[in-house]
């Protein structure tokens, strides 16, 4: 990676999702660059194609065409291994709804990461989790399960989920959708805090409010960005 | 907290539903459990009632023999240096082979003839308790011989000899009862008379001498062959022979005990399986949003497919172990209900304990394998639809 290359580059994205017989294309030729540090919101209007760039970017989709490079690395034509990895270690990703295991406790859910094996989670990792719940105000229902929780304090758990693991780019799909106004602006607050301490941030919504927050706005029309 | 939390948290989550398919798989491994413990002691006490029918192996002198002709005229067979055996020495080599635990008679026998009345007459001495324990099926109108002075006969040699129950007849010019008569057995019972062992090889002045021995040996479970090699082994100047059509019969009839056992078995687990197995594919749709999660957490193919085979090897461990405290228990119980605790008790053993421990997750886990590699195929993309 020469520098002052982007942290993470897609070019020419496209992608195609099967709909009845046919194939519909969800992103045309899609460019995005992303450097450390930066805080993008997608915006769009519904099935304009935000979350599917998104997935495309955090790499839980791969794309049909295009490239995708990560720190120089092109990651389109990467082998499954070397995705999970770049998942597991750099990216943390936030969904609307159903972001935490149901059955696992909030501090399990914060350690799920690093419960991939069968050698227990280290104390050390254990203390880090509880201070990233504390961050997000949430020690004191560490062990409670995501069930007991508000809708806010599980999208939180979802947040200390990626400080635990020292993320390096947060994808977050509508992370205030299914939120109300004070929860979601807390949420946003606390994004914002995140990212004055260094964390890359890429953040779909269709909040224009908190769309203004970031640093810069990519808006996307039918597959492509016009903005 | 480990990979194996995952699947333990999802067990406690549906209580229910784990408790149901552990009690499909635990009634699965008792009755399997069960029915082989079982199947081992009736086999056990078949074979030891069907033991009272005669004897499978006859350990006799090692004999050479010698074709005699002379001048193109064939004078018959020659038996050369034919040497009694000697009784202490014989049975109690034969109580002492390795597998000692599976003699149950060793019942030695003294061939003389003798004449009575000028009619040819075979003797035979025998120790009375072992040979009434090969010989269940032996009837007499009188009784079995209670003194050294009483004799048992034959019906044939009997009717040769006109002789009748509470009659008396003189041998080498000691006067013998005749305690009881055989019912004919239609061996060759029929034509001798019987009577006790230490009598005879006193009467014929060969004290200690058998002409050969019969052994019952309980085959279930090692084959007469080693038997017989541990005999001949224990007593080399002996020819050990085992009687197989005696043995194949025995075996069969146990046999089919086992294997209707086994059979019965194989359903039971292949229905416990595919229980298992139907359970987990649609726990794999049910939880579709789970696999998404993980899969964006940066959890590989490979560890969703562990999961999943955890849960199914948490369940056969579970059940394995259960069921076979379950099952001996019930075995003991249903052996008690058929009257059979008296012939042999189950046996329990850590060791079966550790192998159900370890086959039954195995088992569970191969049911497990198709829905674990369907779990795991589950894409990112796909799974991220349902959330």
């Amino acid at each position: 990676m020469m520098q002052g290359d982007p942290m993470l580059n897609a070019v020419n994205i496209e992608k195609c999702f099967p709909y009845e017989d046919a194939e519909v294309a969800v992103l045309k030729g899609v460019t995005v660059h992303l450097d450390e540090g930066d805080y993008v919101a997608i915006v769009g209007r519904s099935g304009s194609g935000k979350t599917t760039l998104l997935n495309v970017l955090s790499t839980l989709v791969r794309p049909d065409n295009g490239h995708l490079t990560y720190e120089g690395a092109d990651l389109s034509a990467a082998a499954e291994k070397e995705l999970n990895e770049i998942r597991r270690a750099d990216f943390s990703v936030i969904f609307q709804f159903h972001h935490l295991l149901p059955y696992l406790s909030v501090l399990e859910n914060t350690l799920l990461p690093f419960m991939g094996t069968l050698r227990p989670v280290s104390g050390q990792l254990q203390q880090r989790a509880l201070d990233c719940l504390e961050r997000v105000g949430l020690a004191d229902k560490a062990r409670r399960l995501p069930g007991s929780l508000s809708g806010g304090e599980q999208q939180r758990v979802a947040i200390a989920r990626a400080l635990v693991k020292s993320s390096r780019i947060l994808f977050a799909d509508e992370p205030t959708g299914s939120l109300d106004r004070t929860t979601g602006e807390q949420i946003m607050e606390l994004l914002a805090e995140l990212h004055g301490e260094g964390l890359t941030i890429v953040m779909v919504t269709h909040e224009p409010a908190y769309a203004k927050l970031a640093r810069r706005t990519i808006e996307i029309e039918d597959g492509r960005i016009i903005h | 907290m480990n990979i194996v939390t995952i699947p333990l948290r999802n067990m406690r989550r549906k209580p229910a539903k784990t408790l149901l398919l552990l009690t499909v798989f635990l009634l699965g491994v008792i009755s399997i459990v069960a029915l082989y413990q079982v199947s081992l002691v009736v086999g056990h006490s078949l074979e030891k009632k069907l033991t009272a029918f005669g004897a499978n192996i006859v350990v006799k002198p090692a004999t050479e023999k010698l074709s005699v002709s002379y001048g193109g005229f064939h004078m018959g067979d020659m038996l050369l240096d034919v040497k009694d055996l000697r009784e202490t020495e014989t049975t109690s080599a034969i109580r002492s082979i390795e597998l000692n635990d599976r003699i149950s008679v060793v019942a030695p026998k003294l061939v003389n003839m003798f004449k009575v009345d000028e009619v040819a007459v075979a003797v035979v001495g025998v120790r009375w308790e072992e040979e009434i324990g090969i010989k269940s099926y032996w009837a007499t109108d009188g009784t079995i011989p209670e003194r050294s002075d009483q004799i048992l006969l034959g019906v044939l040699a009997a009717r040769k000899l006109g002789l009748e129950t509470g009659d008396f007849l003189t041998l080498k010019n000691q006067q013998f009862e005749i305690s009881g008569i055989l019912y004919e057995t239609g061996s060759d019972d029929d034509s001798v008379i019987l009577m006790d062992l230490s009598k005879l090889q006193e009467l014929v002045a060969q004290p200690g001498a058998v002409s050969f021995v019969e052994v019952a040996a309980l085959c279930a479970g090692c084959p007469i062959e080693d038997i017989v090699t541990q005999i001949q082994t224990n007593l080399p100047k002996t020819s050990v022979i085992a009687l197989q059509n005696v043995v194949n019969q025995r075996m069969s009839s146990v046999r089919f005990v086992q294997k209707l056992a086994l059979s019965i078995s194989l359903v039971i687990l292949i229905t416990a399986s595919a229980m298992v197995g139907l359970s987990m594919l649609s726990a794999v749709n049910e939880r579709k949003k789970d696999i998404g999660i993980l899969r964006s957490l940066g959890y590989g193919k490979k560890r969703v497919f562990l999961i999943f085979c955890l849960e199914a090897a948490i369940i056969g461990g579970l059940a394995g172990t259960l069921g076979y405290l379950a099952g001996y228990g019930i075995s003991l119980k249903a052996l008690e209900y058929l009257g059979l605790t008296d012939v042999a008790r189950p046996l329990f053993s850590l060791t079966q304990l550790a192998f159900c421990g370890l086959v039954f997750p195995l088992i569970t886990v191969l049911s497990a394998l198709y829905p674990a590699w369907k779990g795991s195929s589950i894409e990112p993309s796909q799974a991220l639809v349902s959330l």
